[in-house]
């Protein structure tokens, strides 16, 4: 009896069948002690059992020691002179499993080329995607062969699972759209391709990638099926395909190998998908306004349309510094001076800041600028925008994230900013004034009785302004509650350097953010046109952010602040306490944006939407790994 | 109205400034304009003295005749001018006017203005109706008690009329509104359409609004240098007409590419532009670092194994457009930041790519330019057009067999082998083809199909069938031995796409990769440099695949008539204008004369190794990419826009025996990866990282380069995961 499997839990699905079920019931698992549940582990087993019957002879060799663990290791096969040595060693670890697959397989690769069939083809001919198959023959009866005879299609795909039973084999084949049966019966395979059978049958494995031509019929079970006359193997694969029972249960490995993720996990693919549709609804409704979609440099002299900590990289060549841009603000801002009145770009914009469900260091954001237009401009459109990505992606306006309905019908709620936190605490910051010092107490003790975190109670009580202790308690007490869509406006000028003055309301900037679902989706102004007053504020920004690292500096002792609110086209200017051995990043003024207003912005609506979040929310990802292909992980 | 562009700055005190920088109180709008009017100065002084004269002569006027309409100031100085307009502006505020008004409402966009009351007859006037309109004044003329301004928006121009009698205006708040009016501010115009009764279509202002006054004076007559072009691209598209179709040009290329895949049902990705690949073996990639995750990363220089990672994952058509990355020098044709579309299509394979692009190109072509022949001028716009025609089917040449056929003789069968490399070398010779050592046979064959083969590519062209030893990505050819199945597509002697039956067969991918490192050099841990986790997808199972690149700068450079990358990006990458003494004021240093010269020079003057535009970068460079291939470098990898990511181990920075003419790499500069940890494990500050990566830099450059972008490519390992 082998009991070194290092099975943690049931993740591994093979190390645990393996590994005898009374003693891992009894032991729990070795790595976290916990006990698997039983239910679980049965079905393992009876899968494991299911599939000795179709699969492949490794698995059928899994599946036989999962169904007698206890029996003597089956002897003789290819597939047992791996699962032996593994026995000599004590190591029947999963990897040396794989690499045993890995052989079996690259042997029935040369098999193949040495009769003359290459097992990496050039091309195939498809005539037909699995989906339009299925469109296409929706209404063929069970027991029917499609059209007349002789009329073939060509598939082409993975596959997925396969049976043989005698002189009949059903195979699962899953292309881009979808999947469809392979009918294989022996007589028809062999009359047009001698030997095709027993080569399916022993070399084609679960995770080939074959093409098949051959008609199609409904079976009498009525599964639509290509009875194939043709069947050759397109590509070999080498390694095993995890249970698509379970999936990839190790989320890490999910995102590592998010090609195999996307193999076997439904959904993954149609994320993807629904992201890109997303963003071509959304680049649809610009276009056909009238924008002109741009593309602005990432490499930048200075990061500026955001407060966020920028990557910095060096030109060989030049021999100087750049930041990558942490925002397309202020480039697409100097084309609306350069007279492009109407003009967006979707594009990767990068902030060196942690990674969390909600951040990546490098995300998609659209921004979009309007000549002539304001923010309640903006509201509209944005409105119009989700909206149109919503259709195109949900069909619907009333969603469901992570459990929670939303209705994204417009218009959606407006709320200024100081009436939000009133509502929440009690405290109306428009009563203080000026006085900064009774507004950050107020603050801070509203946190205090709103049980916010110590952390979140210091940050507001050394508030430098009436307006971030009123943004302290917002972003603490309000947001997590603006579920339903919300326009949250008129924030106050210190924490909106790039705003324009509210027209009516002094100390406050036209500006507002959507939040939905707690988060930060868009963020917009009215966009400040006024160069005397942008200089004044990037000025006082750069030299609060000074003081904010001088005072780190002194105080190295804090924690260092978690990471900044990521939202899109933000100006936010709260300065985080950062950790001494941090090295502080360099901010400039952009001298050459305050000159491009020197020459005149037409008054401008401003507005960016970051698009991983709202493909989140329209897919219901609880992260945005999830909408994200290839999300960055931490190096191994 | 004068024509004062000249009227502005002395040259000497201009030359002052280069040289000294601490008595200048310029503004930066004065030194903007001083470059372009060093040309013209000495045409200044009689000017200023006439229009002093008359200067002199209207305060006397407005004394004796009340309120004056005034002349265009534009004779001023640019301080002075800027002052002025910041005094007026001040004093607006004071007055508790709002000099940058919120909001102006339109009820109609110029283009559509000009549509809908194009019909009207010359001197016809609708009173009655009431249009809103808004855009830039490119010109402001005065005639008596009339103020005419040429408002300009969205590539449109409308005359605005401004009269005292529509305008609820009494005269003297009407004079003092017009003459606070410049040329160049953004207005809003509310008033009446019509014509004026010389026919040109006009608007009739009842109010006229300052939304956003401009207030640095605009040039003229266009702006002709190209730095300040660059620079300053706002003020380009302001006032250059033709610049801002390049822009809208070339939206509509990428318009027209989407569209094209996403009918065929391709999938638009997103991969990502970050990776961790260890890119110890080259500068090439730009470096930077997560501070959270404590991690080098580099940016990409192409998506090609992200999207085929894509492919295996069951997405069996996808494409992206975006930006790609390449730590090099700036020409002509090269920017450090660029964008490429590449598509994978599974079950495809280079014959499907060639019909596609044929048929993608051309239709192209023929909705952008109206005809599928078109005159471009390869040469700059003074020499004579080429015309290029892309009536498809294009020709075909496969690479050796076109070579033969050029030469007259017979390619050895085997190209591996020294014996070709010889024979190679010696038809290079006779036929006089230039190639710096190292002579080896990717190089000599790159040289000869330069020479011979690419310059008859003015039509479109397909040259096919590469040797396998410059495109390890490639799949062998099904029939022609040592070749692979690989097109890059040429137009007017340019690469313009690049594309394969993609290798899919991981044993073999494995081996070409071996193959190199092996080369590489023996000793450290080169095999680490082998992209395991790109390996292990094709294991997975990459079905028959065909992948395709295009660089769409280059093709919109060749549907704009443009020969410089840079006047088809919004912001090309230039060397940072001013490095400021910390703690100088704003002002002083936005007069700060840094970069006067022009940008090519400036790039290419530190620069000694060719990034002289027209010079080919592989003469100029000792060791290029191509150079690699042969033992014992290993084998090169041509990339195209199509796959810049290379040959995983450009061991040039490693093995020295290879590149005689580089001097040996300074202990420091040899592995990057040693400049790297150095990097990090400083302050990781600029200036840290500068002086190392200096070093490596400057070996960067040595095989930085082809002319051609596709060349250039190479950099960095495959491995990105682990």
């Amino acid at each position: 009896m082998r009991q070194s499997v290092p099975a943690h839990c049931y993740q591994h699905t093979f190390a645990v069948v393996i590994f005898p079920l009374k003693k891992l019931l009894s032991s729990g698992c070795r790595q976290c002690g916990r006990s698997p549940c039983r239910q679980r582990l049965k079905l393992c087993i009876y899968r494991a059992a299911k599939w000795r019957v179709f699969s492949s002879v490794e698995t059928a060799q899994t599946a036989s020691e999962a169904a007698a663990p206890s029996k003597k290791q089956a002897t003789g096969g290819k597939a047992a002179k791996g699962t032996a040595q593994k026995g000599r060693g004590q190591k029947a670890s999963t990897t040396s499993k794989e690499e045993d697959i890995r052989a079996l397989r690259l042997d029935k690769a040369q098999e193949l080329r040495s009769t003359g069939r290459e097992p990496y083809a050039y091309r195939f001919a498809r005539t037909h995607m699995a989906a339009e198959l299925q469109r296409r023959f929706q209404d063929l009866a069970p027991g029917e062969m499609a059209g007349m005879q002789g009329e073939e299609v060509a598939v082409a795909g993975r596959v997925m699972a396969r049976r043989v039973m005698g002189k009949l084999a059903f195979v699962r084949l899953e292309d881009d759209s979808g999947s469809v049966q392979l009918y294989v019966d022996r007589a028809t395979l062999d009359a047009a391709q001698p030997g095709g059978f027993s080569e399916l049958k022993a070399l084609v494995d679960v995770g080939d990638i074959v093409g098949v031509h051959g008609g199609v019929k409904r079976t009498d079970k009525g599964e639509l099926s290509v009875v194939a006359s043709q069947l050759r193997v397109l590509t070999k694969s080498l390694r095993p395909l995890p249970d698509k029972w379970h999936g990839l249960e190790d989320i890490e490995k999910r995102y590592r190998q998010r090609y195999v993720d996307m193999i076997v996990t439904d959904g993954v693919r149609d994320a993807l998908r629904a992201r890109a549709c997303m963003t071509s609804a959304a680049r649809r409704l610009l276009e056909d306004r009238g924008f002109l979609e741009v593309e602005t440099p990432v490499l930048e002299a200075t990061a500026g349309g955001a407060d966020a900590r920028p990557f910095v990289t060096f030109h060989n060549a030049l021999q100087q510094p750049f930041v990558l841009r942490i925002a397309t603000e202020l480039h697409l801002k100097r084309m609306v001076v350069g007279g492009f009145e109407r003009v967006f770009e979707i594009g990767r914009v990068f902030r060196n800041e942690g990674t969390s469900s909600r951040h990546n260091p490098e995300f998609t954001s659209i921004e979009l600028y309007q000549a002539y237009a304001d923010y309640a401009d903006m509201m509209a459109l944005t409105e119009d925008l989700v909206r149109a990505c919503a259709l195109k992606v949900a069909g619907t306006l009333q969603l469901i994230y992570q459990g929670l309905p939303l209705d994204l019908e417009p218009p959606f709620r407006r709320a200024s900013m100081h009436a939000l936190v009133q509502e929440a605490t009690g405290v109306d910051f428009e009563a203080f004034g000026d006085d900064v010092a009774a507004a950050a107490a107020a603050a801070a003790d509203a946190l205090r009785s709103a049980g916010a975190a110590p952390r979140a109670v210091a940050a507001a009580a050394g508030a430098r302004s009436v307006g971030t202790a009123l943004n302290a308690c917002f972003e603490e007490v309000v947001e997590p509650r603006l579920q339903q869509p919300t326009f949250v406006l008129d924030h106050p000028a210190e924490i909106s350097p790039l705003a324009k003055p509210h027209r009516s309301r002094p100390g406050l900037v036209e500006r507002f953010e959507l939040f939905v679902a707690g988060r930060e989706l868009a963020n917009a102004y009215s966009e400040l046109t006024d160069p005397v007053e942008q200089r004044r504020r990037l000025e006082a920004q750069v030299a609060e952010y000074r003081a904010g690292v001088a005072e780190a500096a002194e105080r190295s002792s804090l924690p260092a602040a978690g990471a900044l609110p990521g939202g899109v086209h933000s100006g936010e200017l709260q300065i985080a306490v950062r950790n001494s051995d941090e090295d502080a990043y360099e901010v400039v003024l952009d001298e050459d944006f305050l000159m491009a207003l020197e020459y005149g912005m037409p008054p401008t609506g401003g507005m960016g939407l970051g698009l991983d979040r709202l493909a989140m929310l329209l897919t219901d990802a609880a992260s945005i790994r999830d909408v994200i292909a290839f999300p960055l992980m931490k190096r191994l | 109205m004068a024509e004062s562009n000249s009227a502005w700055v002395l040259p000497d005190k201009f030359t002052d400034d280069l040289l000294d920088e601490h008595g200048n109180k310029m503004s930066k709008s004065e030194y903007k304009k001083r470059a372009k009017a060093a040309a013209t100065a000495k045409e200044r002084e009689g000017k200023k003295a006439a229009q002093a004269a008359a200067a002199a002569a209207a305060p006397a006027n407005a004394a004796a005749k009340g309120p004056v309409l005034e002349d265009e100031a534009d004779d001023l100085d640019p301080n002075q001018y800027y002052e002025r307009r910041m005094r007026g502006l001040q004093a607006a505020r004071a007055a508790g006017k709002n000099p940058y008004p919120h909001k102006f409402h339109t009820t109609t966009l110029l283009p559509a203005y000009v549509a809908t009351y194009a019909a009207l007859q010359p001197g016809e006037q609708r009173n009655g109706e009431t249009v809103a309109i808004a855009g830039r004044l490119a010109s402001k003329r005065r005639m008596g008690k009339l103020v005419f301004y040429d408002i300009k928006a969205d590539g449109e121009k409308v005359q605005a009329m401004a009269a005292a009698d529509n305008s609820p205006l009494d005269e003297v708040g009407f004079v003092a509104l017009h003459n606070s009016v410049k040329r160049g501010d953004i207005v809003g115009v509310e008033g009446f359409p019509g014509k004026s009764k010389k026919g040109e279509l006009s608007i009739f202002p009842r109010t006229l609004v300052v939304l956003a006054p401009c207030l640095h004076m605009l040039p003229k007559r266009g702006i002709q240098n190209l730095e300040s072009r660059y620079r300053q691209r706002y003020l380009d598209t302001i006032v250059n007409r033709h610049v801002r179709d390049i822009f809208v040009t070339r939206a509509r290329i990428i318009r027209f590419i989407r569209s094209y895949f996403d009918e065929r049902g391709f999938l638009e990705v997103e991969t990502p532009m970050m990776n961790s690949i260890p890119g110890g073996a080259t500068a090439r990639p730009f470096v930077t670092y997560h501070n959270d995750l404590d991690m080098q990363l580099y940016m990409r220089v192409a998506p090609e194994l992200y999207l085929k990672m894509l492919v295996v994952g069951g997405l069996d058509r996808v494409y992206e457009i975006g930006r790609q990355f390449r730590n090099e020098g700036i020409d002509l044709t090269h920017n450090p930041e660029f964008t490429s579309c590449e598509f994978y299509q599974a079950y495809a394979d280079y014959h499907d790519l060639m019909t596609m692009t044929e048929e993608m190109v051309a239709q192209m072509v023929l909705q952008l330019r109206g005809s599928y022949r078109m005159a471009y001028h390869a040469h700059g716009l003074d020499a004579p057009p080429v015309q290029i025609d892309f009536t498809p089917p294009w020709r075909r040449i496969s690479m050796v067999a076109g070579l033969e056929e050029a030469l007259g003789a017979k390619l050895p069968a085997d190209l591996e082998t020294e014996d070709a490399r010889v024979e190679l070398d010696r038809l290079c010779v006779k036929r006089g083809v230039d190639c710096a050592s190292p002579r080896t046979t990717a190089r000599l064959l790159d040289k000869l199909v330069g020479e011979l083969l690419e310059s008859q590519c003015v039509n479109p062209t397909f040259i096919c069938d590469h040797p396998r030893l410059m495109s390890p990505l490639a799949k062998q050819h099904r029939e022609l031995l040592g070749m692979t199945e690989r097109f890059e597509l040429f137009v007017s002697c340019q690469e313009v796409c690049n594309a394969y039956t993609e290798l899919n067969d991981p044993i073999t991918q494995r081996e070409r990769f071996a193959e190199q490192a092996k080369a590489k050099s023996a000793g450290d841990d080169e095999a680490m440099y082998v992209d395991e986790a790109y390996c292990t997808a094709l294991e997975y199972g990459l079905p028959p695949t065909g992948g395709w690149g295009m660089g769409i700068d280059r093709m919109t450079m060749l549907l704009t008539d443009t020969i410089n990358i840079k006047e088809v990006l919004l912001f090309p990458a230039m060397r940072p204008e001013v490095v400021r003494p910390p703690g100088e004021s704003a002002t002083a240093a936005e007069a700060a004369p840094a970069a006067v010269v022009p940008a090519e020079a400036a790039v290419a003057g530190p620069l000694a190794n060719g990034c002289e535009a027209a010079q080919p970068f592989s003469q100029a460079l000792p060791v290029s990419i191509r150079s690699l291939s042969h033992a014992p470098a290993p084998p090169a990898i041509n990339i195209s826009p199509k796959r810049r990511i290379s040959a995983c181990n450009t061991p040039v920075l490693r093995s020295p025996a290879s590149q005689p003419p580089i001097p040996p790499p300074p202990p420091a500069a040899g592995p990057a990866d040693d400049l790297l940890s150095a990097w990090r494990s400083s302050a990781r500050s600029a200036e840290v990282l500068r002086a190392p990566l200096s070093q490596a830099s400057q070996l960067a450059h040595r095989f930085s380069a082809d002319r051609d972008a596709e060349l250039k490519s190479q950099a960095s390992s495959w491995e990105y995961g682990k």
